[in-house]
């Protein structure tokens, strides 16, 4: 499905794959005659199996994935420019943080008290300037293609890691951001399961998780049982690919709502009111506090927004107003997770579709900018207190150690011991790399 | 010269052998049916071609006796004629007993033909994959070398071979340590790898190009006009049979050449046919495969099918029409056997989704099953199609591909009266083409002219032309604007040409600030972005337009919606197709090329046919469809034919869509839905904007309408859908709001009359024995009236949860 802004996928090195078979089947096709759905499934699953040897050892067992939606400006949050000039630098102040020499915005106070505890990037790059692009290649690790859609990185973990504990393997908090990538080429199987409502509502509820009023379990396996009674007939006599797509679908949700336990990670309400305090009751705190109940209880992959960051316009307001909920959930958040003794095996990553203009512009804000802008990553085999690149001294261009969104996502699909050279294989037979011409950022890594 | 026959063959009466089967005699054939030799290294390769009976073809060429009637003219080596000297003599070939003989003609025998940079060296550039897209070919090149894509412009790729960087890549005083040749046999480092053996033919085209001294190619050298493939039939029986093919071009001088070895060949179902880099097909599993032939901006294919070699013995089966013929022919050349045709209430239910997206009533259907006419299914589809539904379902699905959303460029109320507008039109029974004239050369205010929305929803003139070419054609030309389409006939030339249709629409606000007027502007052309040619208006695969003094869409309104335009009767007959069968006849719908051909082209073209014959009447042409035994079939695979998808040898099990589901489960509940800014009680498909939507809609993949494409409206199932069939509200508050059991159970009706009435109404059929004992079970447990209320509900609730339910089948 192509998008609406065009002009730079010719330059996708995924749009000019090699030449062979499967470009010439194009997307979307199941191969005719010879290839029925429950053989592709079976080569997707031969895909999915091959170095499961590899992941036992993996440092990340679940990811936390922090996506700050608009675009937040790398300068006004963990790459301050206090030496530029005013029109560059803004009219915020930087503080300092545990790292000696290095500056975060004056509203990350927390943040910089555990700044030796993170990895902040400073030289994150591409050069997709459109929200929707944008998005669509921090979460692919893919420039976006008008001839493939590509899974993003929590519907790979999916495929490749799978379920455990009745609960959904890839989460979002509350919902995928507008235009975001979901399962791509993969079979919907491995989309996100969204909660569907925000955790720091006094009504938040996950929609159709529980029982309806009036259900109580034991009429629940009654309907189970008629159910299947009614199914019996249809299901023996027309066996079809996509009834059994959907009655697998029936099975995960049986499990989800048949174990109190995975239903229980999504009670916010079960926290008590001290932690759900330290976390901050607004957005950031109480999304950033389900995720972690949720990779604790057994989610792979948790994707959560916070924020409307997309600041064209008086951005000093904006960052007044929207990082502080972000600092202390965040710093609580890797604390918590320490304390817990979660911190080396959960994965924690904020980023953004791109940061934002060098230059305050006639709004008082900063508008879209890719070339250079800001991503932390934190616990599961991340290196502690490193400062890795640096952007030029108006945070216009990477000075060293550009970091790519192919390096970033083959980076974290290691520490979640996925070889992400690996091909997975896109429906008419065409293999397609989890992440193309990507390298492991050795430093990093732990 | 005469190139109009392509292969030779003779035919050997053995009279009938399978009663039944199409091709009931055994001939042989050779392939090519000439042989022109027109240099010194010219050469042809042949293959012999037997069909037997049964129809399965055997490639016999090297059982056959072999000879040249004049060996002074030429000589055979293997399966190939090289020249000798000039003149005429023939190639004589004996096989089985018969014999066959093709003319074989030879001019310029003294001469070679110089190595040639258009002809030769990027053919073997592109053969050995050098300009491909990952490789050389990508925008920016790879390693600091660029070639044009597949070798689209190669007078740059001359300019960047010989001029850039000047002594790098060729040494035209040691010309084997050209770096070129070196790179490409992998002599010295190259991330390619090592892609020309220094001994084959690629290698040493390049190489002698070079021994000549690299020269360009002057302006005289002929330009390929058309490629073959041959044989253009192959039946193989069972796995590990193989056929030799053959691919000649011809060139704009009359000359041709074998490029067998030069073109790049593909199969698109390996599963079923591979092919080799030599040209061999290989068979594997049943089924078929297009193999495609590419070479320079051509593309063709053939089909290669791959049988059972058991006898086949097709059943005869009375009634259906002429969409039955074709089927049938297709399928007994695939050897599979068609499901049986339906039970009554198995089609009841189906035509009902299908026609008019609800489910048939109580009283349909008891009136339908005691109907005793032999004809009433002809006469229930002819009522659907008089409801106003069927109208409707239509405008929904056309709305999809028009875009018919709300945005920042189209106000509600624009949207609305778009919607509007198409709804009336079809159901006043237009025809289809004059609607869509009507639209594409919509000029005026979009309130008053809603058409015009077409053009403001879209406003990017490239962009217009690739989704009227998708929407009204069902080819994706998008590939076309960056570089010739590797895997269809489309070059930039035409992408570009064909938007300039689109290039001189007028826009400005209307009285009503949420209104725009599209005009005719009179001016505006689009430039050529490889050296800013203005390209003139040019109908896609067709000729120069003449626009002097019109409006441009006009013109191309006319070429697109008329009677000898290829694609647009088809297109339209394969989507209208699609909708009844859940699979077009070319799938995806949208998606029309050289290499994603159709499943049954004899059958579309019928269609289309038929279409262009009723003169785009829809309710006419869906009556055909709907009456044929293709679309009666039940659902319920044999052996044969389990594996196929794309035949129609059987129902299609297809999720029924979001709007068409909820619609059902509203109207089998008896309840109704408010949707935003329409009226309650208004159905899902009537909803105008494809950006009104509810929860339930949205879960289950309604189309958004913001691309055109076919791909929008989802049926996939993902663990929300059944989470909110298990747990939402959608089927527990409507069986509670629309209190049927409870109005059965006052009505004095027993729990096992009421367990019946609610099968017929979600399921069209009566519980089995089996199911009876299983519910009743459950209900025997219930001690009182309220409990048996509850189960009888919960009855209800598993019901409208069943596969059965949800799935048209």
């Amino acid at each position: 499905m192509e998008r609406k802004i065009r002009g730079t996928w010719m330059d996708d090195p995924a749009h000019f794959r090699r030449r062979s078979r499967r470009d010439f089947m194009y997307v979307g096709l199941l191969g005719g005659l010879g290839l029925t759905l429950p053989e592709f499934l079976r080569m997707e699953a031969m895909a999915a199996g091959t170095d499961l040897a590899a992941k036992g050892s993996a440092p990340a067992k679940s990811v936390i994935h922090i996506y700050l939606p608009g675009g937040a400006a790398q300068q006004e949050t963990f790459d301050p420019k206090p030496h530029a000039p005013v029109e560059y630098r803004g009219d915020l102040k930087s503080i300092e943080t545990a790292i000696p020499g290095v500056r975060f915005n004056q509203y990350l106070p927390h943040t910089a008290k555990i700044a030796n505890k993170i990895t902040v990037c400073r030289g994150m790059s591409h050069s997709e300037a459109a929200h929707e692009r944008g998005t669509s290649n921090m979460f692919t690790g893919y420039r976006p293609s008008p001839a493939l859609e590509y899974p993003c990185m929590g519907s790979v973990v999916s495929h490749e890691l799978g379920a455990q504990k009745g609960l959904p393997p890839y989460v979002a908090i509350p919902n995928m951001p507008q235009s975001a990538p979901k399962n791509g080429y993969l079979s919907s199987a491995y989309g996100p399961f969204s909660v569907g409502s925000d955790p720091a509502s006094n009504s938040f509820k996950v929609r159709d998780l529980n029982l309806p009023g009036g259900i109580d379990d034991s009429r629940f396996t009654r309907r189970r049982n008629l159910l299947d009674a009614v199914d019996a007939h249809f299901t023996g006599s027309k066996p079809a690919d996509n009834v059994g797509a959907m009655s697998s679908f029936y099975e995960h949700a049986y499990n989800l709502v048949g174990s109190v336990q995975a239903r229980e990670a999504f009670n916010i309400n079960a926290e008590p009111d001290a932690v759900r305090d330290r976390y901050g009751r607004n957005q950031a705190g109480q999304r950033m506090l389900l995720a972690r109940r949720l990779i604790e209880a057994g989610t792979r992959f948790v994707s959560l927004t916070y924020g409307g960051w997309d600041m064209h316009g008086r951005i000093r307001d904006g960052i007044a107003r929207t990082v502080p909920p972000l600092d202390q959930a965040f710093a609580t958040l890797i604390l918590d997770l320490e304390e817990r003794g979660l911190l080396d095996s959960t994965l924690v990553m904020i980023s953004s579709e791109f940061g934002r203009t060098p230059k305050i512009n006639k709004d008082a804000g900063r508008d879209h900018w890719p070339k250079v802008f800001s991503v932390v990553l934190a616990g599961g085999g991340i290196r502690k207190g490193c400062i890795f690149g640096e952007s030029d001294a108006i945070a216009a261009e990477p000075d060293h150690d550009s970091l790519s969104v192919e390096d970033l996502a083959m980076t974290v699909y290691n520490r979640m011991g996925i070889d992400a050279s690996k091909e997975l294989m896109a429906p008419g037979d065409r293999p397609i790399e989890i992440v193309k011409d990507g390298k492991v950022v050795d430093e990093l890594i732990v | 010269m005469v190139r109009t026959a392509k292969s030779l063959f003779v035919a050997i009466a053995l009279g009938s052998l399978f009663a039944g089967t199409a091709v009931a005699e055994e001939k042989l054939a050779i392939y090519p049916a000439d042989v022109n030799l027109t240099s010194a290294n010219d050469f042809q390769s042949f293959v012999l071609q037997r069909t037997l009976p049964d129809g399965v073809t055997l490639d016999v060429t090297s059982n056959a006796k072999l000879s040249i009637a004049d060996p002074k003219i030429a000589k055979l080596e293997g399966n190939i004629v090289r020249p000798l000297a000039d003149g005429t003599t023939e190639l004589v070939a004996t096989e089985g007993g018969a014999t066959l003989k093709i003319p074989v003609y030879v001019k310029g025998a003294q001469a070679a033909q110089p190595i040639s940079f258009k002809l030769d060296v990027v053919p073997a550039l592109t053969k050995a994959g050098c300009n491909s897209g990952s490789c050389h070919g990508a925008s920016r090149g790879k390693d600091g070398f660029r070639l044009s894509l597949f070798g689209f412009d190669p007078d740059g790729d001359y300019d960047r071979i010989t001029r850039e960087l000047p002594g790098r890549r060729l040494n035209l005083a040691v010309c084997e340590d050209s770096l070129l040749l070196q790179k490409a046999a992998g002599q010295v480092d190259h991330t390619g790898g090592d892609l020309m053996d220094p001994d084959g033919k690629l290698y040493q085209s390049v190489l002698k190009w070079v021994e000549m001294g690299a020269p360009k190619d002057s302006d005289k050298v002929a330009k390929p006009v058309s490629i073959e493939i041959m044989p253009s039939r192959v039946v193989l029986g069972g796995p590990n049979a193989t056929q030799q093919l053959v691919v000649r071009a011809h060139y704009s001088d009359g000359t041709d050449r074998d490029i067998t070895d030069l073109a790049i060949l593909m199969s698109n179902n390996d599963n079923s046919v591979s092919v080799d880099e030599t040209g061999k097909a290989t068979s594997k599993q049943r089924g078929e495969a297009f193999v495609l032939a590419r070479f320079d901006a051509f593309a063709v294919t053939n089909q290669v099918l791959v049988v059972p070699t058991q006898p086949f013995q097709p059943k005869k089966e009375s009634g259906g029409n002429y969409i039955d013929d074709l089927i049938t022919t297709k399928l007994n050349k695939l050897r599979i056997e068609p499901s049986e045709i339906c039970t009554d209430e198995e089609f009841l239910r189906r035509v009902s989704i299908d026609i008019v997206g609800q489910m048939p009533t109580p009283e349909e259907y008891a009136k339908f099953l005691a109907d005793k006419r032999p004809d009433k299914r002809k006469h229930f589809v002819d009522e659907l199609l008089s409801r106003k539904e069927f109208a409707e379902i239509w405008v929904m699905n056309f709305a999809e591909v028009l875009q018919i959303r709300s945005s920042n460029q189209v106000s509600p109320k624009a949207t609305l009266l778009f919607f509007n507008w198409l709804g009336e039109r079809i159901a006043a029974g237009d025809p289809l083409d004059e609607t869509f004239y009507d639209l594409l050369t919509s000029t005026g205010g979009t309130f008053r002219s809603p058409g015009a929305n077409f053009y403001q929803n879209e406003r990017d003139k490239l962009k217009i032309a690739e989704n009227v070419a998708q929407v009204f054609l069902g080819m994706r030309i998008q590939c076309a604007q960056c570089h010739n389409h590797p895997f269809d006939r489309w070059t930039m030339d035409d992408y570009y040409s064909f938007a300039s249709f689109f290039s001189q629409i007028g826009r400005k606000p209307g009285e009503d600030r949420q209104e725009n007027i599209i005009f005719n502007s009179g001016g505006g052309e689009v430039k050529h972005p490889v050296g800013g040619r203005v390209m003139k208006p040019k109908f896609l695969g067709g000729e120069t337009a003449n626009t002097a003094g019109r409006d441009r869409r006009e013109v191309v309104a006319e070429w697109i919606t008329s009677k000898e335009n290829p694609y647009f009767a088809t297109n339209l007959a394969n989507r209208i197709w699609a909708h009844y069968f859940g699979r077009g006849i070319v799938e995806p719908v949208d998606d029309v090329r050289i290499s994603n051909p159709p499943s049954n082209p004899e059958l579309l073209d019928a269609l289309a046919g038929k279409l262009i014959e009723y003169d785009y009447d829809l309710k006419k042409f869906v009556r055909d469809i709907c009456t044929s035994n293709a679309y009666q079939r039940s659902s319920k695979p044999n052996d044969s034919n389990r594996l196929d998808e794309s035949n129609f040898a059987r129902g299609n099990v297809r999720r029924v869509k979001a709007e068409i589901l909820l619609d059902c489960i509203s109207q089998v509940t008896d309840t109704e839905d408010d949707f935003s800014r329409l009226p309650k009680g208004a159905r899902a498909i009537t909803i105008p904007d494809g950006r009104t939507s509810t929860y339930f809609l949205t879960t289950f993949g309604r189309a958004k309408r913001e691309t055109v494409c076919a791909c929008e409206s989802l049926t996939d199932p993902t663990l929300s859908q059944a989470l909110h069939m298990l747990n939402g509200d959608t089927t527990n508050s409507k069986i509670q709001q629309g209190k049927l059991v409870e109005k059965m159970l006052k009505e004095g009706k027993k729990p096992e009359e009421i367990i019946e009435s609610l099968y017929v109404r979600c399921l069209s059929r009566k519980p089995t024995e089996e199911e009876r004992k299983r519910l009743g079970t459950a209900l025997a447990e219930a001690k009182d009236d309220a409990q048996k209320r509850v189960v009888l509900e919960d009855i209800f609730w598993a019901l409208l949860n069943s596969k059965e339910f949800v799935f048209n089948h």
